[in-house]
């Protein structure tokens, strides 16, 4: 018996667990016995967090009231650590094949995928603990509180990654959302975050009731909820009125659509990254998706590789609506993180394309895809934090104006992060995309693959704008000649901006600003042109750290192998 | 006499069709809340009826997690509910637009 | 195991780069320069050092000093650098251009830039690993890279538009690299589909030339298109060239020179190495098209640069026609057309290098480039006037300079295929020289207005930054044979490689025979030994 008839062929040692009927005797079919089967090492990054939430939790109780800089942030990064250290053990523990288990009364699944969501979440947790900090403070806003939410959200989002069926993906999507929703709410005096907070409440409830319903749907044509046995009954069956089964996928699909903002199921992100304090948008950007794409992956690739046909044009639609409307919506935008919102939509576009080929290259691609944008995302959101001021003041374009000035080590990663999300060689970024693409033309789907890459060009214009806008003159009054230039901030290491002629200077950030604002309306532009403070911008330790790991682990992964072996033998896993 | 099952699958579609279109249409907050928990009960219900067709526990036990999870929904939602109206009299969407979209 | 001089070649300018971002800020302002520019001499030094121990001879075909190591594993993808003669002389004239790039100053006041520099020595990297990548994925990661520090070098001009320019360079580009990022892919899997079972997929360019040559030829025409389209935004063949003159108007000038005389040599480069010697059946079946656009490319961009009042943008059209010369030689498929083609990217990268180095000469004095703005320099600056008309003429193609060699191949070899598209591309050059010289005479000529009276000739730090670019248009014109024997073997070979795959091509003879035509030992594709000596009697080789 095989997981991928039809697809990617060989059989797997879950199918041969699911036929010794001791392990495989799950919540709903256990009869009789109470004694359930619990591996805890497969559950470990989740207790861990869970774990560390708690923690938090009765040391804020317990502890004198005062603040407590750093306490917050560093044990969250801690127990961030130790999931990501959790998680490798278990990849080490798995390379031995028989160590992979359908465990915990069949509800959860101890493979190479699980342990590899393990580690993304877990260094998640650590950069977002990181970033959060400093924000937290400048805004009045720290306490454990916000950590508490993060952790248990991480928990939610490894849980989702390790579920063996649709109830308990449904437990740890609402464990996600809900701590989201409460993050996405946080800032207290920001009206903007109370709206997004409720708007993505209703939206994110509404689309979680939408999942369940096909959850439903599923569970009365097929009998289960759990993978496996969804899975079994679909290849031992020739479902003739698939109706019930069609909906039930549909609405799955559209269900999860919401959560990793694919179009047309997208129309709440802009808003929510907008209003949401801006670390939390990093954070949920890589998580949120990470985990609704961990979720996808597993129920379409495990429970209904034998509807491939049904479920493949639906996510193709998806892809390219995601790729191109991500693309060009973010062109037109003078809001920093609704232009970095819709990039986020384009990129789960990729992902989605990598998910439709259905196949093993195409599994390992989203991983990797996955993985390596947890770092792009987080890296930029945490330097628009840093430039949007205090109270989040500043969130348009113009926010970013001059940073090669203020600081060029900022503005020289932050360059790195932007042509990665572009897919420029030697970052993470291009890599991602050779892998998805390569994965679509390995099904013969040129048409996507073009469209694909059309999509990135596109995107590239709204990243080159924003890099562009970093190297214009904060100040764009001319220079006069023989000033002693850069007191505050000296010349970039790497920049374009040399002395200049002085003469020229006036008209060339006349030129650069009009590129800048390019298609903008406009008001729009005067806004996005409004010129932030010359004065150096001061980075924060932890974030400098975190934007630091970011930055390196983006060069890392796009010009050596280990990123990409791990991702590439998580398919591996399913073709033994 | 009895009620056939499928009887009760339309009812619940018809209820979840209901709540959608309530989460769709209405502008009052908490109404469009209520229209998700109804949504929620037509879920519950239709997993208890297949339940009861397939002869299988699995779906009633499911209809415990969805409570559950309701119920958890209900302290979030109503907490980020009132924390904006503490700033605001009114309780409609409309009045929500200081974001774009 | 001998010194790895190519990972040299392609690492030393991204060492130095690295080393010039890293310099603490109160470094004096000397110390970036001289790290670039010697830098920049070491490198020139290596790579004179691989022209001169080059082995010639026709057993000498495949690759040199070639390196490889494995990169992605799991992937097929290798870091994979080597040498032949087609690609030699591109890699020695960009080690040559760049020094003398960077030592031009992009801003007239202040010292060099270290972003400058910088971006300029990455760019050098770039290019050399694209001339020398033996790998498509190694090919195309270095192509495409390119397309940051060109930006940041055009964005480094005074150009009051150079911000749209380098915008405008990088879209277009980067669009232009989307097809061939799916057509390398395509060919890689379609390739890895049918290796027989058990030999590893790869992207080295051996392999790939091996399978993509027996796909069906439909396929091989969509993969051609899909490279084609990615080398002619590059290059830029014409409909594709937009960019082009705002790009090499904005940037500085030495900006401007590496990407005249450099950076749109990939786009031809790729063109011979990734498109025409991986499909080549593809390639004849579709040479009519290329033809056709290189002898518009020829004629148009001939007209246009003569309706220019701008200097700077009437060499920048100039380039057009230079590009639609060369892509007319390579899709000639004689030996006489290939080895112009090569030796006509090598003349020009030296002297349209060179005319816009001296451009921006004029320009440093006269703060303009307007036509109408210059007159009679000849006589109160005689040297630069004398030196820029030997450039001129050198590409003009006057002979006993370089240009004459190329120019003389490439219609040769062509008009024995493709007769008419050689009579265009003749015409062409003509106009060419008419508009070269036109503009000559009213920057040169005439009494020297009242403005232009008083600047100086040429600096000795100019005329040392020339000389170089002087002495190799000299001398490849007069003595072109070290050129000659080092690319014919390579040219032979992939000639007979594009018999091979297509029999039905007769080439006829043409007469100009380099020797004889023995199939290299280390050659990259398995010619059977009767297809080859027919071909080589077809082609009517004599000793």
């Amino acid at each position: 018996m095989t997981i991928f008839a039809g697809t990617a062929g060989p059989g797997c040692t879950i199918s041969n667990l699911v036929t010794s009927e001791a392990k495989v005797s799950g919540l709903c079919t256990a009869k009789g016995s109470l004694s359930i089967p619990v591996e805890y090492r497969s559950i470990a990054p989740v207790l861990i967090l869970g774990v560390a939430a708690l923690v938090l939790l009765v040391l804020s109780a317990t502890l004198p009231k005062r603040r407590y800089p750093g306490l917050w942030a560093g044990l969250t990064a801690l127990a961030g650590i130790a999931t990501t250290v959790d998680g490798i053990v278990q990849w080490a523990n798995l390379d031995n094949p028989a160590n992979t288990a359908l465990t915990v009364g069949g509800q959860v699944l101890y493979d190479h995928f699980s342990a590899f969501f393990a580690i993304l979440f877990g260094c998640a947790t650590t950069l977002g603990a990181a970033i959060s900090d400093s924000y937290l403070s400048r805004e009045a806003l720290d306490g454990p509180e916000p950590y508490v939410l993060m952790l248990a959200c991480s928990a939610g989002a490894v849980l989702m990654a390790e579920a063996a069926g649709l109830i308990t993906l449904f437990l740890g999507l609402e464990v996600l959302s809900i701590s989201l929703y409460t993050m996405t709410a946080y800032h207290r005096r920001r009206a903007a975050s109370g709206e997004a907070g409720l708007k993505y409440f209703i939206l994110g409830s509404f689309s979680s009731a939408v999942f369940i319903y096909g959850a439903a749907l599923v569970y009365g044509a097929t009998g289960s909820t759990q993978y496996f046995e969804i899975f079994q009954f679909l290849t031992g069956t020739v479902v003739v009125h698939d109706g019930v089964l069609l909906a039930g996928m549909a609405l799955l699909v559209a269900g999860l659509g919401f959560k990793v903002a694919a179009v047309p199921f997208h129309f709440w992100a802009p808003d929510v990254y907008q209003g949401a304090p801006t670390p939390f948008v990093g954070y949920m950007a890589a998580v949120a998706k990470a985990a609704g794409f961990a979720g996808l992956l597993r129920a379409l690739m495990l429970a209904l590789p034998t509807q491939v046909s049904s479920w493949r044009p639906a996510i193709w639609v998806l892809a390219v609506a995601s790729v191109l409307v991500g693309s060009v919506m973010a062109l037109v935008q003078a809001d920093l993180k609704r232009l970095l919102a819709y990039s986020s939509i384009s990129q789960a576009g990729y992902v989605l394309i990598g998910l439709q080929a259905g196949t093993q290259a195409g599994w390992s691609a989203a991983s990797f895809y996955l993985f390596t944008y947890l770092f792009m995302v987080v890296g930029t959101f945490a330097v628009v934090g840093l430039t949007q001021g205090r109270g989040e003041v500043r969130n348009d374009l113009g926010s970013i104006r001059g940073l090669g000035q203020r600081n060029p080590w900022l503005a020289g990663g932050m360059l790195v992060l932007l042509l990665a999300q572009a897919g420029v060689p030697l970052t993470s970024g291009f890599l991602g995309k050779w892998l998805v693409i390569s994965a679509v033309i390995g099904k013969g789907q040129y048409e996507l693959a073009l469209i694909g890459m059309v999509g990135a060009a596109i995107a590239a214009f709204a990243y080159l704008r924003v890099a562009l806008l970093m190297y214009v003159p904060a100040a764009p009054t001319p220079a006069r000649p023989g000033q002693p230039r850069g007191e505050g901030g000296g010349e970039p290491a790497v920049a374009p901006t040399g002395p200049g002629a002085p003469s020229g200077l006036a008209e060339v950030a006349g030129d650069l600003e009009a590129l800048a604002t390019a298609g903008l309306g406009a008001t729009a532009t005067a806004v996005a042109l409004r010129a932030p403070s010359t004065a150096r911008l001061r980075v924060p330790r932890a974030t400098a750290a975190a934007i630091a790991v970011c930055v390196a682990f983006t060069v890392f992964a796009g010009v050596s192998t280990p990123v990409l072996s791990l991702a590439h033998s998580i398919g591996l896993t399913w073709s033994l | 006499m009895t009620v056939p099952g499928p009887w009760y699958l339309v009812l619940a579609a018809c209820l979840f069709g209901i709540g959608g279109a309530g989460v769709l249409v209405r502008r009052n907050i908490l109404v469009m809340y209520m229209c998700i928990e109804l949504m929620l009960n037509g879920v519950n219900l239709t997993f208890v009826t297949f339940s009861r067709m397939l002869d299988d526990l699995g779906g009633q036990a499911s209809v415990f997690f969805v409570l559950v999870v309701a119920a958890a929904e209900v302290v979030v939602g109503l907490g980020i509910i009132v924390a904006i109206y503490r700033r605001r009299t009114g309780a409609t969407a409309d009045d929500v637009s200081s974001l774009k979209g | 195991m001998s010194f790895p001089i190519l990972d040299v070649v392609v690492l030393l300018p991204l060492g130095a780069a690295l080393a010039i971002a890293l310099l603490p800020r109160q470094a004096p302002m000397a110390l970036p320069k001289w790290l670039g520019l010697g830098s920049g001499v070491v490198e020139l030094g290596f790579v004179l050092w691989t022209v001169v121990a080059f082995k010639t001879g026709n057993n000498h075909a495949g690759f040199q000093f070639t390196s490889r190591e494995p990169w992605f594993g799991p992937l097929g993808i290798s870091w994979y650098l080597g040498v032949d003669g087609i690609s030699l002389f591109l890699v020695a004239v960009t080690a040559l251009l760049f020094p003398i790039a960077m030592a031009t100053r992009p801003s007239p006041e202040g010292a060099l830039p270290r972003s400058y520099l910088g971006w300029m020595l990455v760019l050098e990297s770039a290019c050399m690993a694209s001339f020398l990548s033996l790998d498509a994925f190694l090919f195309f990661i270095a192509f495409e890279v390119t397309l940051v520090p060109g930006y940041f070098v055009i964005l480094g001009g005074l150009g009051e538009r150079r911000a749209y320019a380098a915008t405008k360079f990088f879209l277009y580009t980067f669009a232009g690299s989307a097809f061939l990022f799916v057509g390398i892919l395509a060919t890689y899997l379609l390739v890895a589909a049918r290796l027989p079972a058990g030999s590893p997929a790869s992207f080295d360019i051996i392999t790939l030339a091996r399978g993509a040559m027996h796909l069906p030829l439909a396929d091989q025409e969509l993969l051609l298109v899909a490279f084609g389209v990615a080398f002619a935004v590059k290059m830029p063949l014409v409909p594709f060239h937009t960019w082009m003159p705002d790009a090499y108007t904005q940037a500085p000038t030495g900006g401007s020179m590496v990407l005249s005389g450099i950076l749109f040599k990939l786009g031809a480069y790729g063109i011979l190495r990734w498109g025409i010697f991986l499909f080549p059946r593809a390639a004849v079946d579709l040479a009519p098209l290329a033809l056709t656009l290189g002898a518009v490319g020829v004629v148009w961009g001939s007209v246009v640069a003569a309706m220019q009042r701008d200097l700077k943008r009437l060499v920048a059209y100039g380039t057009v026609a230079g590009v639609g010369f060369i892509v007319v030689g390579l899709f000639g498929f004689t030996v006489q057309g290939i080895t112009g083609g090569v030796v006509e990217m090598v003349n020009h990268g030296l002297s349209i290098g060179g005319l816009f180095l001296l451009v921006g000469m004029v320009w440093e004095r006269r703060r303009t480039h307007e036509l109408d703005q210059l007159g009679g320099l000849q006589t109160v600056a005689p040297v630069l006037g004398w030196v820029f008309m030997a450039v001129l003429l050198s590409a003009v193609g006057l002979p006993g300079l370089n240009g004459f060699i190329g120019e003389l191949l490439v219609l040769l070899g062509t008009f024995i295929t493709h007769r008419w598209w050689a009579v265009v591309a003749t015409s062409g050059a003509l106009l060419g020289a008419i508009y070269l010289l036109w503009a000559y005479q009213r920057v040169f000529h005439g009494p020297a207005k009242a403005v232009n009276a008083g600047i100086r000739d040429m600096t000795w730090g100019e005329r040392a930054a020339i000389a170089p670019l002087l002495a190799g248009i000299v001398f490849i014109g007069v003595y072109p044979q070290p050129l000659l024997s080092r690319i014919q073997p390579a040219v032979d070979h992939l000639v007979a490689h594009i018999e091979y795959a297509d029999p039905s091509l007769k080439i006829p003879s043409s007469g100009q025979g380099h020797g004889t035509f023995a199939v290299p030992a280390n050659q990259v594709v398995d010619v059977p030994a009767g297809t080859t000596s027919s071909a080589a009697a077809g082609r009517g080789g004599r000793p």
